[in-house]
């Protein structure tokens, strides 16, 4: 009985140190300039100042890079999505002498630092016209993405055999399988796919900072690195504009968990 | 119907290990530390080596249909084709190139030969520019690395007791590592601040000084760093992103978690009948299984902490300073290339640190057929 | 379905967004051409410099400023990656150092291009010698100043009273005052010493001394002459008489420093301790002197006199003194290569240093608390009456037009050398033990080094 209580009580002081700073940012986003000077690491704020937050809004072009952050996340949810389930597929399901050399070459990317890659990679944006357009980073996500493309390769993997030679006895090409067999089978591994890519370029900072210099192209993440500069000093403003950035992250976080990964955390 | 419930699993921890990745946003794009292969077991990844089916039927199909699918296959296959040639081929051949040159982006490279490995050999001597950065990169990987495999079994030994509200728990747990990566650097910047940051306040509670957290340059962790011994405040600016990096450590606990719970349940039957208890089950059977995820984190985790970009240049508001004390490999390469205009010499301490981290993955490798206990079968 | 809708509509946003080039929404052929002008003035400068843009919009109808603000440490980065993207700002604003280097790498284009005819040539006689040459490089107009930094030595005139002293004009007064409180402040530590060289003003106080760091006939660097040495050796001779350790105390709380208040100004009661009764700091000082003076004012208490001067000269026979000198540095306007609208830009910096029309660049600097470009600025009506009213701004101004005030030599790494030689005066004035000879001489090697090998490889690439 004591061993449980010992337990118990460890386990809500790892939580409390793991959740403090997240109660911090989001009382102290709620609090006046005076509260926090005064008195920033209490819970609750004294009266919430919900102006925090229109005014942080109001200090940067906010829905200007909220539409922008939304339009990268789609681009490149649309482009991972189609290039990623093609090349598995072309992997997985389709017998055809290269595609282990490939798979393997598909493997060994991932293991390679970015650092090589990053100055080749922005002269060749560049030379392609791209610089400082939303192509930039989108376009990329339209050849594929290792990762991706493994974790779709295994799920195709699964789908069984039989289904695939039922399809091909009614006729059905190699894009007839895929399109009509493989994909409404694997929404699932594909929804997966979709949602970590609009998690990874909503968060994605790098991007924008060696690809775009016009604000009115700023995605939230670098317009929020940019807002940092140039209000550094104003702390209840920074953490009102950090906590409306995390927001949706950890709604989709929330939802995403009951839909993918739920059987894994009760398990 | 049911195949596909099962595949839930493995997907989706393959999922949550990829929220890894996602912390850290890295310049260059599609590239990052991403999880292999399942980690929770083994044995998954030999699903990939597996009797095909598709070897089946490729047996019946003719000829006409050999030459299909040979097409079809290269059709599919071409977005990532196009891909690695674009983004990974022609970009290896160019820095390498590059890094035997004088090259600043708007004129054309000048072959200088090996002046830029020349210059990166000096600098490793005298402890300034790439020599400060690898310095600064060994100190927070091999802090971070191993601090953050102790954390994570740790607190995954903790979270798998079975206790009312453990999913709760766990999820505060996990939290922290899906929140943006600049969101939670603009939060640290402000909980790091030595005097009125909430850090110092909680060291305050239990009697520890406050720390210079991201002004300090030195830390007591460090050569020549006796300056700081008497004063008390022994931690410094990397010691302030190990601690935050720290903080993430949820998604290596839920591989962790998933590991321990493949441990079959009779390995501890057997030792409790042997008479251990929950340490010397931690010891012998718990630890032993979960080597081989560990094995998995220590690498990915050490190529994840050599790529951190993003969360540095917010702390260090794009400069590395203080002191140059955040000058990780990945912030001087940024520098050199964009700031300073010597892509030639950005070139090859890129290379020379894809061949360190090659060593360091062969070597442990080689380490891990001491210590990773590979089960065989489930 | 609803995909296929979201699918559309995005493609319509990306056939939007991802064009490169600007103003392509709208169709309307009388619309202005957009200059695009990237700045790093944050605060009350910002607004000052977007209400010129907004003026400038206004009193034309060809071109249309866009300012954008780039806080932080890398609009550098940012504009070498735009300039190598192909699509920079056709306007950038950066301190005066970075020209050269700029200028022989082919980031920035020479703005003479844009000028029509005799434009040139009246803008070198237009500027002040100091603003001349912090714009010209090569003998052509890479930049042009916007605004000059002036340093001077402000001093505290009623605390210089209470003890019997004037405001010094040769090194030898300077060092009896500095000698004076350094005496005062051993006794009781809260009191403020006399002068304390920052090791960053060597630059200022070597050309006093009659120094230089680069011959500009022979092109060499002479960072270790014999005057050079001299105004070091005089430095790090105030950090001795406080001692060495005391000084590096004191100077800890830096007056540069941002979010420092200005250290020469006093605190109620006698809890000086760190700050001074004389030291050199540029124009944009006087604005927190004025919010000083007028706090006091609404708080009824005494009324300190500031004021500032030319910085002493010393008497000493070997050496070739410069009166009215100082290192000048300032901002400067550059049109990177490849912007689409040189001709825009160039109207745009007409406007802003009053080049056609002097009064609105003398409504500017008034704003701003700026220096002017020109003396034609300077001897506008609104101006006088400003000067008149500010009588500390107006010693600043007076020293615009001196021709000993000198920058940073122009060559490319010039931001090295000038790191580069403060380090190494940092290290003579807290080191005794180090001969400042030796320092600056390694300085220098280490930058020939440097020099020699962006010479060879820029100079050699691209003439």
């Amino acid at each position: 009985m004591t061993k449980r209580w010992g337990s118990t009580l460890l386990l809500w002081f790892v939580c409390l140190v793991f959740a403090m700073p997240l109660i911090v940012m989001v009382s102290g986003s709620l609090k006046t300039p005076e509260q926090l000077a005064r008195d920033p690491y209490s819970v609750v704020p004294e009266s919430p100042a919900w102006s925090n937050y229109v005014q942080a809004i109001g200090s940067m072009p906010f829905w200007r890079y909220l539409s922008n952050t939304l339009i990268l996340c789609g681009g490149c949810v649309i482009g991972t999505t189609v290039s990623c389930a093609m090349v598995a597929f072309g992997l997985a399901r389709v017998p055809w002498a290269g595609r282990k050399l490939l798979f393997a070459l598909v493997t060994v990317t991932m293991l390679l630092p970015w650092h090589i890659t990053m100055i080749p990679r922005f002269v060749l944006i560049s030379h392609l016209g791209l610089y400082n357009s939303f192509w930039a980073i989108i376009a990329p996500t339209f050849l594929g993405d290792a990762f991706f493309i493994f974790l779709l390769r295994q799920f195709f993997l699964t789908i069984p055999q039989s289904y695939l030679d039922a399809g091909r006895i009614d006729g059905l090409s190699h894009w007839g399988l895929f399109w009509h067999l493989v994909v409404p089978m694997s929404r699932p591994a594909l929804a997966t796919v979709a949602l970590f890519q609009f998690i990874q370029t909503w968060n994605d900072f790098s991007g924008p900072l060696l690809y775009l210099n016009d604000p009115q192209k700023f995605p939230l993440a670098y317009g929020l690195e940019r807002f940092v500069s140039s209000y550094g000093d104003q702390t209840h403003l920074l953490l009102a504009a950090a906590a409306l950035f995390t927001l949706p992250v950890i709604m989709i976080f929330f939802a995403a968990q009951r839909a993918f990964v739920e059987g894994i955390a009760t398990k | 119907m049911k195949d596909e419930l099962e595949l839930e699993l493995p997907l989706g921890l393959k999922t949550r290990d990829q929220v890894i990745s996602i912390r850290e946003t890295i310049p260059g794009g599609a590239i990052s530390s991403k999880a292999i292969h399942d980690p929770a077991s083994h044995t998954n990844v030999q699903a990939t080596t597996l009797p095909n089916p598709i070897e089946n039927s490729s047996l019946k199909s003719s000829g006409s249909d050999h030459r299909s699918d040979t097409v079809a296959g290269w059709l599919f296959c071409s977005p990532w084709i196009v891909g690695f040639l674009l983004l990974f081929a022609w970009p290896f051949v160019a820095s390498l190139y590059w890094s035997f040159c004088r090259f600043d982006l708007v004129n054309p490279p000048q072959w200088v030969g090996l002046a830029n490995y020349y210059r990166i050999g000096a600098e490793v001597g005298t402890g300034k520019g790439y020599g400060l950065a690898l310095w600064n990169t060994l100190y927070y990987s091999l802090l971070s690395v191993p601090l953050s495999v102790v954390m994570g079994v740790g607190l995954a030994v903790l979270l798998s007791a079975k206790v009312p509200g453990q999913k709760f728990y766990r999820t505060i747990v996990f939290l922290p590592s899906v929140i943006p990566v600049v969101a939670a650097s603009v939060l640290w910047l402000w909980l790091l601040d030595p005097e009125s940051g909430m850090i110092n306040y909680a060291l305050s509670w239990v009697g520890i000084p406050a720390q210079n957290w991201l002004v300090q340059a030195r830390s007591v962790a460090e050569p020549e760093t006796m300056s700081v011994i008497g004063t008390g405040k022994l931690l410094g600016s990397k010691d302030a992103i190990v601690l935050m990096s720290l903080w993430s450590v949820g998604n290596f606990v839920v591989i962790y978690l998933a590991a321990i719970s493949n441990i079959p349940a009779s390995l501890h039957e057997a030792a409790q009948l042997d008479g251990a208890g929950v340490m010397r089950r931690l010891i012998h059977v718990t630890i032993p299984m979960l080597s081989p995820v560990i094995f998995f984190n220590l690498v990915m985790g050490l190529i994840r902490s050599v790529q951190t970009f993003a969360s540095i240049y917010v702390l260090s508001e794009g400069t590395g300073e203080p002191g140059g004390s955040l000058s990780l490999i990945s912030i001087h390469l940024f520098l050199s290339a964009f700031a300073d205009l010597q892509m030639g010499y950005a070139s090859a301490m890129a290379w020379i640190l894809f061949v360190i981290l090659l060593v360091v993955t062969a070597l442990l490798f080689r380490t891990s057929r001491h210590w990773v206990h590979y089960r065989v079968a489930g | 379905m609803m995909i296929r809708t979201l699918f559309m509509v995005l493609l319509m946003h990306l056939s939007l967004g991802c064009t490169p080039g600007r103003n392509s929404t709208e169709s309307d052929f009388r619309q202005p051409e957009e200059v695009v002008f990237w700045h790093f003035w944050g605060g009350e400068d910002r607004v000052v410099v977007e209400h010129v843009a907004t003026r400038f919009n206004q009193s034309q109808s060809k071109y249309h400023v866009r300012p954008i603000a780039m806080p932080g440490n890398n609009l550098n980065a940012k504009l070498f990656l735009s300039v190598a993207g192909g699509d920079p700002p056709d306007l950038v604003n950066q301190d005066d150092p970075v020209l050269a280097d700029w200028a022989t790498r082919g980031l920035i284009q020479p703005i003479d291009a844009a000028m029509s005819g005799t434009e040139s040539e009246k803008l070198e006689k237009w500027l002040f010698p100091a603003a001349k040459s912090l714009s010209m490089y090569d003998g052509q107009f890479f930049a042009v100043c916007n605004g000059l930094d002036i340093r001077a030595l402000y001093f505290n005139r009623t605390a210089l009273q209470e003890e019997g002293f004037v405001a010094p004009e040769t090194i030898g007064e300077l060092d009896a005052i500095a000698d004076h409180f350094a005496g005062l402040n051993s006794r009781d530590s809260n009191l403020p010493l006399g002068y304390l060289p920052d090791s960053r003003r060597l630059w200022a106080w070597s050309y006093v001394f009659g120094g230089s760091f680069l011959d500009p006939a022979s092109n060499q660097l002479t960072i270790d002459s014999a005057a050079n040495v001299a105004a070091l050796n005089w430095m790090s001779g105030h950090y001795e008489r406080v001692g060495i350790d005391r000084a590096i105390a004191f100077r800890s709380g830096d007056q540069s420093l941002p979010g420092k208040t200005f250290p020469l100004l006093p605190v109620q009661g006698d809890q000086n301790a760190g700050r001074y009764v004389m030291m050199m700091d540029g124009q944009w000082r006087v604005r927190d002197i004025n919010r000083f003076l007028a706090q006091r004012e609404t708080d009824n208490l005494t009324m300190p006199e500031f004021g500032a001067c030319s910085l002493p000269v010393p008497s000493d026979d070997s050496l070739q003194p410069r009166t009215n000198a100082g290192w000048v540095n300032g901002n400067v306007f550059m049109v990177p290569a490849g912007a689409r609208n040189p001709s825009g830009a160039w109207e745009f910096i007409k406007f802003w240093i009053g080049f056609n029309d002097p009064a609105i660049a003398a409504k500017t600097c008034e704003a701003g608390g700026w220096i002017p470009v020109s003396p034609e600025v300077v001897q506008t009506d609104s101006f006088q009456k400003y000067l008149k009213r500010e009588p500390l701004f107006a010693s600043f101004v007076g020293l615009a037009a001196s021709p000993n005030q000198f920058p940073t030599p122009k060559i490319p790494g010039a931001l090295k050398l000038q790191r580069t030689v403060n380090a190494a005066a940092y290290d003579a004035m807290t080191h005794p033990d180090k001969n400042a000879v030796d320092l600056l001489r390694s300085a220098q090697a280490e930058i020939q080094t440097s020099f020699d090998r962006m010479d060879f490889d820029h100079k050699e690439g691209s003439k």
